[in-house]
């Protein structure tokens, strides 16, 4: 078993590299000519996007409570990072290392406002849940209106642009890998037993409110971090940006790709990131298209594309392997493997 | 003491618009536990209906309230299609594939809207043209009364309805248990519709005292509005008629107090916060029933 | 099996949105191609400016979302400028890419950033837009670093143009407005001023900035300062504060969409003084408050009374073809902001993005807007009209120089 994990890991580890290569050729090399930069920025946006959907997921996904404030924790890793960057702008630090930084200190401040917001609002649940986590992301986004430091209600413009798109690749990475590591872990299955039934967990003698509060704070550390790239890729933000309506959006994803499934997540975020802008050509339908396709989804597949079902390198390689010797189709193997 | 006094009267007339569209999204949230997030822009599909035909009742000399009955209809129409359409395939897939939906109906709506009725907001036809009176050194509306006096009507109305009837008593059964109701002759599907033309039409009402007091219609206003009516919905203890009145006229209050007396830049912040202190103390909110979960 | 018959259906339709959505289209190619070989003609013949010099130009706004009043306005400005000038004898002609559209940004920040990348396939000479600052400064930051001309129509936010040589705006930056409406307070005999500010929104925050920093230094007392939020509905709390402070004179910064709410209501409360706005007025509904709007102001960058031939050429065609409802300042500016990338192109003597700038830099504009110079930051300085009301429709009232006369 253990020896399986590590081929796994590095099978894996492998197909990440391969993909990274892939892109890096693709936009390097400048066979895309013009529109590289149009392409570049779209996969920057689904990259931020993918680690906050993630996030979320483990909220609902994992702990099967939904949060409709996922952007107030995004918001307060955006503008602390914007500050903490700002502060150090001039103090001869390498980009690499400034970039790192903001993404931490996006990261810690988010996680500790998702303590803070996750110890009272999680004596709730279900609905209830829902619209505590709205009125906290309200809250915030009011108090970042509020403060001078964050430009009041203007826009913060300035912001270094560090959000380079191949580092951003190798944050996305790394993050969606704790992510994943997580749930696989002792406190991921624990998170798993309180969704299934909390009274049952707390009867073997596991501290529920810990785990969930716990839970809540890594998913709101990993949203700050995606705030905070997205704090350097934009340069510029005003607190609206961080309303309902983006709360809704990355719901909706994680909703869309799967909920369960960080497949699911990555594949949900990359498709509604790109959605509006394949939708361009509708010019002033654009959104009514958008809004009629997400409820066609909803309607004919209503628990998300994926399901729970996860992509695994490993099993599509063995699969592979194993339609060179009975010639089956590996198509119906892959979305047959719910 | 007169700007204390216009502050009261202002905060029950916002209070009120709150109640009655709050009104709305209790009735369904009570009988199928799925908040309609759409229920915002069946507003605003009110308030563009009256906008074309509050014009046409008076070129032909009629009472330009009768309009709200066409708005009725038109809200009451929709309403049920988007029932029909969108929520009723998902029913039983879960309670955030029925939020995902509704929020998607919700975007679907006010675009569009936007295709339809154009960008540019709108001005309603004042449906009434009441005087003000000078009340205490203060002025009052004589719609703010109008208003106040339909919310408590519909309140009442809704009660004596949800109590009394033998549809109503059909309603409140639906969410206790669906199979046993329906192992008693209910059609749980002809319940929800009806729900929803309840929903739907109360909408129609709200947008008409919407608009005599805001006298615009805009493809977005329903989420904007939408939001807070609910935050009072949950305030007053979702599912509960008299606590959707309560819940408004607690949050209408509390808004223009707290612009006038407190820090207007954080009223917002501070409603917010009366809901998630009440809902710590009492999670059903401040009129719901408590409801023990079964293990 | 039909399960999975539809998840492979969905697969297939999101990997299709996905390739179209990196895609960026590929019958822009051709466009792009042939975008290409006409700059590397101009460069050529560039100096003669001859008649196939053709200006690419892309433009952004807001499209969609709540304020996509603004994106109509646009797009209807753009495409009569463009029929103007193409049917005119000018040497220089002009080509909107994107087919002719202009590219939404829904006023949100990571989609104004998308717009921009993927106008820059179709390589544009120079990009018009936006309409805010939010959504405008992220893209100025993109077209400093691409050395792109970018002429921002509506960005007040004075940062903007700071950003770059190559950004350039053609309305005024908030501390002029704000600066201009306390001169006019001064000039009405106003003694005791309040304001009412959108605190999420740049424009009405740098407007009652300039204002109230000019008002006390004019010797006005500020007797309250109000604060909303851009989707408020409800000003009667402010407005009866505003009238329980004594106030004369009532600033309100803020754009059409909650304008005939505040002065309904604050006539409504009592408040009998004048009521001032910025351009973010022009194209408000007075329909059933026309006595209402008695007694109040705005400053805008033309009035549609002005006698001036550009004026009028524009506000009789405009109004023709696509009626009033879209006609604001919105549409002026990107109007204008055609007009002022033609004359770049003459006086810098060909198309190219370099000898646009070359043009646009420390140019005299004559449009609708006005009369204007752009300093060496390129923002504009330009004289103000003052608009009030009859019967709720606009009148002209009068004209302040830049020096405030």
């Amino acid at each position: 078993m253990g020896k399986e994990k590590k081929i796994s890991y590095f099978i894996n580890a492998v197909g990440v590299l391969v993909l990274f290569l892939l892109l890096y050729a693709l936009f390097q090399s400048g066979v895309l000519g013009v529109r590289t930069s149009y392409l570049k920025g779209i996969c920057t946006t689904a990259c931020y996007t993918i680690i906050m959907v993630t996030s979320l997921n483990l909220l609902v996904g994992f702990m099967g409570e939904f949060s409709l404030g996922h952007a107030g924790f995004m918001s307060v890793g955006a503008y602390a990072s914007a500050v903490v960057t700002n502060m150090l702008a001039d103090a001869g630090i390498p980009n690499l290392l400034l970039f790192i930084i903001a993404l931490l200190v996006g990261g810690c401040c988010a996680a500790v406002t998702g303590v803070l917001v996750g110890i009272p609002a999680l004596r709730l649940r279900g609905d209830y849940l829902a619209i505590v986590t709205v009125a906290f992301a309200e809250i915030i986004r009011v108090a970042f209106c509020n403060f001078e430091i964050t430009g009041g209600g203007r826009t913060m413009s300035g912001i270094a642009k560090l959000s380079d798109f191949y580092w951003c690749f190798w944050v996305t990475v790394v993050c969606v890998s704790i992510m994943f590591l997580y749930t696989r872990s002792r406190f991921g299955r624990t998170i798993v037993a309180i969704r299934e039934d909390y009274i049952a967990a707390s009867a073997s003698g596991i501290n529920v409110t810990f785990y969930k509060v716990l839970n809540f704070t890594i998913s709101a550390f990993f949203a700050g971090v995606g705030g905070a790239m997205y704090a350097h890729y934009m340069t510029a933000m005003i607190p609206t940006n961080f309303n309902f309506a983006y709360s809704a959006e990355m719901l909706t994803e994680v909703i869309i790709g799967g909920t369960g499934s960080l497949t699911g997540s990555i594949i949900g975020a990359a498709f509604l990131s790109a959605l509006p802008e394949a939708m361009r050509q509708f010019a002033n339908y654009r959104m009514l298209a958008y809004s009629v396709v997400l409820v066609l989804v909803m309607i004919f597949k209503p628990g998300g594309i994926f399901g729970k079902w996860e992509f695994s390198l490993t099993r599509a390689l063995k699969k592979l392997v194993h339609f060179g010797r009975d010639g089956k189709k590996p198509a119906e193997q892959m979305t047959g493997g719910e | 003491m007169s700007l204390f006094i216009q502050s009261i009267i202002n905060g029950l007339n916002q209070g009120a618009i709150y109640a009655l569209i709050a009104l709305g999204y209790t009735m369904v949230y009570g009988i199928i536990r799925m908040i309609n997030f759409a229920h915002g822009d069946f507003i605003m599909v009110g308030a563009y209906t009256l906008f074309y035909t509050v014009p046409l009742m008076i070129n032909y000399g009629m009472p330009a309230w009768l309009a709200v009955i066409i708005a009725i209809v038109v809200c009451v129409v929709v309403g049920v299609t988007v029932e029909v359409v969108a929520y009723r395939p998902v029913r039983n897939a879960g309670s955030m594939t029925a939020l995902i939906t509704a929020l998607a109906m919700s975007l679907f709506l006010e675009n569009l809207a936007m295709v339809l009725f154009g960008a540019n907001p709108k001005s309603v036809t004042a449906i009434f043209d009441l005087p003000s009176i000078d009340f205490l050194g203060a002025k009052l509306q004589c719609k703010y009364l109008l208003t106040i006096a339909i919310g408590l009507i519909m309140m009442l109305g809704l009660q004596i309805f949800v109590k009394k009837t033998k549809l109503g008593k059909a309603m409140r059964a639906v969410p206790q248990d669906k199979q046993a109701s329906t192992l008693l002759g209910i059609n749980v599907n002809k319940i929800i519709t009806t729900t929803f033309a309840i929903g739907s039409g109360l909408a129609a009402v709200a947008a008409m005292m919407y608009c005599s007091t805001y006298p615009r219609c805009t493809t977005d206003m329903g989420s904007m509005m939408g939001l807070k009516a609910f935050i009072a919905a949950v305030l007053g203890g979702i599912g509960s008629i008299p606590g959707a009145m309560l819940g408004g006229i607690i949050v209408g209050l509390v808004e223009i107090f707290v612009k006038v007396y407190v820090a207007p830049g954080w009223y917002e912040a501070i409603t917010y916060s009366l809901l998630i202190f009440v809902l710590l103390i009492k999670p059903s909110g401040i009129l719901g029933k408590n409801t023990g979960e079964k293990v | 099996m039909k399960k999975k018959f539809l998840s492979i259906l969905l697969t297939a339709a999101m990997t299709a949105a996905l390739v179209t959505g990196c895609g960026g289209g590929t019958t822009s190619e051709a466009t792009a191609d042939s975008g290409e070989t006409a700059s590397a003609e101009t460069t050529e013949s560039a100096p003669t400016g001859e008649e196939d010099n053709i200006v690419r130009i892309g433009v952004v706004c807001a499209m969609t979302g709540g304020s996509a009043i603004y994106g109509e306005g646009a797009q209807n400005a753009v495409d009569l400028a463009v029929e103007e000038i193409n049917s005119s004898d000018s040497p220089i002609k002009v080509e909107i890419v994107n087919g002719g559209k202009v590219v939404d940004d829904a006023k949100d920040s990571k989609q104004a950033v998308n717009a921009y990348n993927s106008l820059i396939p179709e390589s544009p000479e120079a990009v018009v837009g936006s309409f805010f600052s939010s959504v405008t400064l992220p893209m100025a930051e993109l077209a400093n670093e691409q050395n792109m001309l970018l002429l921002a129509t509506g960005a007040t936010n004075y940062k903007v143009t700071l950003i770059g040589p190559t950004i350039f705006r053609n309305c005024f930056i908030d501390p002029y407005q704000g600066k201009m409406a306390a001169l006019f307070a001064k000039d009405q005999g106003a003694s005791k001023v309040a304001i009412i500010y959108a605190k999420d929104d740049d424009y009405s925050n740098g407007l009652k900035d300039a204002f109230l920093e000019n008002a006390e230094a004019n010797g006005l007392e500020i007797v309250y300062t109000g604060e909303c939020t851009t989707t408020d509905t409800d000003f009667t709390a402010q407005a009866s504060q505003a009238v329980a402070s004594g106030a004369d004179f009532l600033f309100y910064p803020c754009f059409l969409d909650t304008v005939p709410l505040l002065v309904q209501q604050a006539r409504d409360a009592g408040f009998e003084g004048i009521i001032m706005g910025g351009d973010g007025w022009d194209g408000s509904d007075t329909t059933g408050l026309e006595s209402y709007f008695d007694n109040c102001y705005f400053t805008n960058h033309y009035s549609s009374e002005d006698t001036a031939e550009a004026v009028q050429n524009f506000v009789t065609k405009y109004t023709e073809k696509y009626g009033s409802e879209s006609l604001n300042a919105c549409a002026a500016l990107y109007y204008d902001a055609i007009y002022m990338l033609v004359q770049a192109a003459k006086a810098g003597g060909g198309t190219d993005t370099a000898s646009l700038v070359k043009g646009m830099t420390g140019m005299t504009f004559t449009g609708v807007g006005g009369t204007f110079t752009l300093d060496e930051n390129g923002d504009p300085e330009k004289s103000v009209a003052i608009n009030t009301y009859e019967n709720g429709e606009v009148k002209w009232f009068k004209t302040l120089s830049p020096e405030g006369k």
